[in-house]
């Protein structure tokens, strides 16, 4: 397969017109995902497709076409579709402000592809539902959620001289379990090798929420001290990726670090980086320009240290892609981190951080997270699939959801500890392209979470 | 399914995305025994075809065995369609959409201060073949275009965003380049921009409960979080509990659910001229329908599929199972899910109507929870009404709610003259993760007691 994908770049390459700059990306997807509700399977989807992404350079203007067909005419067609529209740019504006394609290209090596999980082997997906709805049902509750496995083939090759490929696989399981009352709990669980999933140890971790006993307590609204499990601070991560970490939305002075850089925003126990081939997170070689990724420091001891720029938006700012590309000439909405790991503290488990709360809240997951205002890393979510109350240091009773509304860097810098083990998490995939991420992050404790009320 | 797709943006007078797309494939779907199997390949061949239908019966064989309900009748759906299009948007050139795109975003950065601006169009067009072995065999081919404005300005107490005519990729419909066409983006451009700077200084939108008037992209977006998701019956009957949540409303409540006032009537429409939820045939081969979910104020319907129809003993699908692309299984989506208009004259007499209150315009940000039932939203920008006219300009304006409260408190709606779609084109729903394209008519209206300033 890795060969077929570079091949398929390399061909297609050949095929644009060459204008100021040509590159080729090549996505290359084999994926399989079974999903369930109330204990029952219920769809499944099993995808065969490529797509070749044709980007051609005219006077600092970038123009793109792609196709997933893989006749020479098609290719042919496809670069001719990118050329014009380079060539329509440069005429209608003049010189644009694209600085030209990447010229390097050394990507590292990692281990990030998994032989058993590229079999894609439907009967294991069965297999993995069955002994999640059987955990589930010995604690009494219905199993809903996702099993998937993927491998995904990237290849660049451009006029500059970058020739990359690589192949990686990823599999994710989640498990929400709803209990008859109507309580629910989550766990999931992300990786490159479908071997390292647990589908029991995920359905019985997700029943055991769902079916604490207790009528839920209602917090009032106001500022609370919380204890956020790896799946909530995960979103709080993504969130900030859009909204702080965007290189193009901070060169526009919308990012929430603009003007930040080197100031204190977070914690002093906040080490916070983008690091594609940490141990276990889902790692990655190169971006959609074919630049190298490497480890970038977001934030080292509660300190902003950098933003993620693609080429288009490196330059913008002054500066250089950081190997944030998801698509050859910058995307629109700007680049985010791709694996973000935050550095863990020293509490042995969320047990451990509750002990200093009084009253306060412990929150499995996050939802519908959105950002509200970009330059205040204002964001908005509801907590999920396991809200607890924390009482004199104790995770108790069941809590109602509610509705967190707060800036996601006062957060950060209202963390007075974090858990000892981190944890990849994953939303499993994204819409579009298969493109499995996630961030390594551990349980951490706030001193101060504003929400504004119950939700759900 | 074959896709073409083209979007083509400007930002501060230089080209920023000039993207051509096509993809084709063929997705078969199977159901062996309750279980489904869904392959899709991008082989658009005999060979190709075959393959998928061998690996959509190996998954869904491999799955646990599964009671599943039986499919409404459905008589096959045969026959030709193509949706509205007088100029076809991929025959425009290049030229013409920079030049119109260009002269918008020169008429935004006339206004000094204006940090970033952006003008952007859009062209999508998707051709469906369809058989199944029920004789069904149709062939559908609907056209989408549109555009919109975004002017961004910051100042020493924040950024600002002010988009038109709405934000996420503009207004956009069921037609062909003649409703960018119809746009007036260089003519409101000015506008915009005076709008985005003003707001830099403009003060807070207040907190508390006040009267709100919801227009457009807002109202539509209301309509579409609180309304069109929470009557999905794959929802409601728990079948994406793990993904996109459940629903507060149950299966038994139709006739007795009170959603909102008496002058709430919704309807699923799949035959609104231009809307983006509009079709002849769903992507499991119903005919396309307009169905009451909401008859003065009591609900009266939900969005359905064959199998989630069957399931609650509903006679017919609502035609609802909608693909996007030729790589997903169809899922229950939203048709246009329109409010009905109301006999309370123009904006502009709603307006005179009302005491004090706030005018919100412009979604910027929006989260509801997974059983549709407290939502949060954030505009662009509002205005204050005093003593029946339009007042200063407010920023930052937010509002939250729980969802038969709030559409209960709809007290006055306006007429049919003011009735108009609104697209949403980032509606995401199913794993792996499918964007639906939905357009919601709405005239404005008049909301009591909201909470004002969550945000």
């Amino acid at each position: 397969m890795r060969r077929i994908a570079r091949d398929l770049a390399e061909r297609a390459l050949e095929a644009a017109p060459p204008g100021d700059g040509a590159l080729a990306h090549v996505e290359s997807e084999r994926s399989l995902m079974l999903r369930f509700a109330r204990s029952q399977p219920t769809q499944s989807t099993s995808v065969t497709d490529a797509r070749v992404e044709l980007a051609v350079v005219c006077d600092g203007h970038v123009g793109r076409a792609s196709t997933n067909a893989q006749d020479e005419e098609a290719l042919a067609a496809c670069g001719r579709r990118a050329a014009e529209a380079a060539e329509a740019a440069a005429r209608a504006g003049g010189p644009g402000p694209y600085p030209g394609l990447p010229t390097t290209s050394s990507p590292a090596a990692h281990d990030g592809h998994d032989p058993e999980t590229a079999r894609l082997d439907p009967a294991r997906g069965g297999a993995a539902l069955e002994a999640a709805v059987s955990a589930a049902a010995d604690r009494g509750v219905e199993a809903h959620g996702t099993w998937t496995v993927g491998e995904v083939e990237h290849a660049v090759a451009s006029s500059a001289g970058v020739l990359a490929a690589e192949r990686v696989t990823d599999a994710f399981m989640k498990v929400v379990c709803i209990a008859p009352q109507g309580r629910s709990g989550y766990a999931s669980g992300a990786t490159v090798a479908v071997g390292d999933l647990d589908p029991p140890r995920l359905a019985a971790r997700a029943a055991e929420l769902a079916a604490a006993p207790g009528e839920p307590a209602v917090l009032e609204a106001g500022e609370h001290p919380v204890v956020f499990e790896p799946a909530a601070v995960g979103e709080l991560l993504e969130l900030l990726g859009r909204c702080a970490f965007n290189g193009l939305l901070h060169a526009e002075g919308q990012g929430a670090l603009a003007g930040r850089l080197g100031t204190l925003v977070a914690a002093p126990a906040i080490n916070l980086s983008d690091s594609p081939r940490y141990g276990s997170t889902l790692p990655r070689s190169f971006d959609a320009e074919g630049m190298p990724k490497g480890p970038l420091a977001l934030i080292q001891d509660g300190v902003a240290h950098a933003v993620v720029h693609d080429t288009a938006s490196g330059a913008l700012a002054g500066g250089r892609s950081t190997g944030h590309a998801s698509a050859p000439g910058g995307d629109p909405v700007g680049p985010v981190p791709s694996n973000m790991v935050m550095v863990g503290g020293g509490a042995a488990d969320a047990a451990e951080l509750a002990l200093p709360i009084e009253r306060g809240l412990y929150v499995t997951r996050l939802w519908y997270g959105n950002v509200v205002r970009a330059d205040e890393a204002l964001v908005t979510a509801v907590t999920r699939d396991g809200t607890f109350l924390i009482e004199d240091g104790q995770i108790t009773r069941p809590a109602t959801d509610m509705r967190l509304t707060d800036g996601a860097l006062g957060i950060l810098a209202s963390v007075q500890a974090l858990g000892s083990r981190p944890e990849l998490v994953s939303d499993g995939e994204l819409y579009g392209r298969r493109y499995a991420r996630g961030s390594v992050c551990p349980p951490l404790r706030c001193g101060s979470v504003r929400f504004t009320g119950p939700a759900g | 399914m074959r896709t073409r797709r083209e979007r083509v943006a400007v930002r501060d007078g230089a080209v920023e995305a000039l993207d051509r797309g096509e993809d084709e494939g063929v997705g078969v779907r199977v159901r062996v025994g309750g279980a489904w199997g869904f392959a899709a390949t991008r082989e658009s061949t005999s060979a190709g075809a075959e393959a998928a239908l061998q690996r959509a019966l190996e998954v869904a064989r491999s799955q646990p065995a599964s009671a599943g309900a039986e499919l409404a009748p459905e008589p096959p759906a045969r026959g030709e369609h193509a949706g509205p299009c007088l100029e076809n948007p991929f025959a425009v050139s290049l030229e013409d959409k920079l030049a119109l795109l260009g002269a918008a975003d020169e008429a935004l950065r006339a206004q000094p201060g204006l940090a970033v601006a952006r003008a952007e169009l859009s062209a999508l067009e998707v051709h469906t073949e369809f058989a199944s072995t029920e004789g069904g065999l149709y062939s559908q081919r609907l056209t989408e275009c549109g555009a919109g404005l975004v002017a961004t300005a910051v100042g020493e107490d924040g950024a600002q965003v002010r988009s038109w005519p709405a934000s996420h990729a503009g207004s956009v419909a069921q037609a062909g380049f003649e409703h960018v066409r119809s746009l007036d983006l260089a003519g409101t451009a000015p506008r915009v921009a005076e709008e985005v700077v003003a707001l830099l200084t403009a003060p807070d939108c207040p907190a508390g409960p006040q009267t709100l008037i919801l227009a457009g992209e807002q109202l539509g977006l209301q309509l579409h979080e609180s309304v069109g998701h929470a009557v999905e019956l794959d929802r409601v009957l728990g079948r994406e509990a793990s993904y996109a949540g459940t629903s507060f409303v149950a299966t038994d409540e139709i006739g007795s659910l009170r959603y909102g006032s008496p002058l709430m009537n919704v309807t699923a429409d799949a035959t609104s001229p231009g809307g983006l939820g509009s079709f002849r045939w769903d992507d499991e081969g119903v005919e396309g329908q307009a169905l009451p979910i909401v008859r003065e104020g009591v609900l009266r319907g939900f969005l359905s599929s064959r199998e989630t129809a069957s399931e609650i003993g509903l006679a017919r699908s609502g035609g609802c199972m909608r693909a996007d692309g030729f790589a997903r299984q169809p899922l229950v989506r939203m048709t246009n899910v329109n409010l009905e208009p109301g006999d309370a004259g123009t904006l502009e007499d709603l307006i005179a109507d009302t005491p004090n209150g706030v005018l919100l315009d412009t979604n910027r940000s929006w989260s509801i929870d997974s059983r549709r039932l407290q939502f949060q939203f954030g505009a662009e920008a509002a205005w204050e009404i005093r003593d029946g006219r339009l007042g200063r300009l407010l920023r930052n304006p937010s509002y939250a709610g729980l969802t038969p409260r709030f559409w209960g408190s709809l007290d006055a709606l306006c007429s049919a003259s003011e009735w108009q779609l609104a697209s949403v084109v980032n509606c995401g729903k199913g794993e792996p993760g499918q964007l639906a394209r939905v357009s919601h008519g709405s005239a404005p209206a008049r909301f009591r007691g909201v909470e004002m300033g969550v945000a």
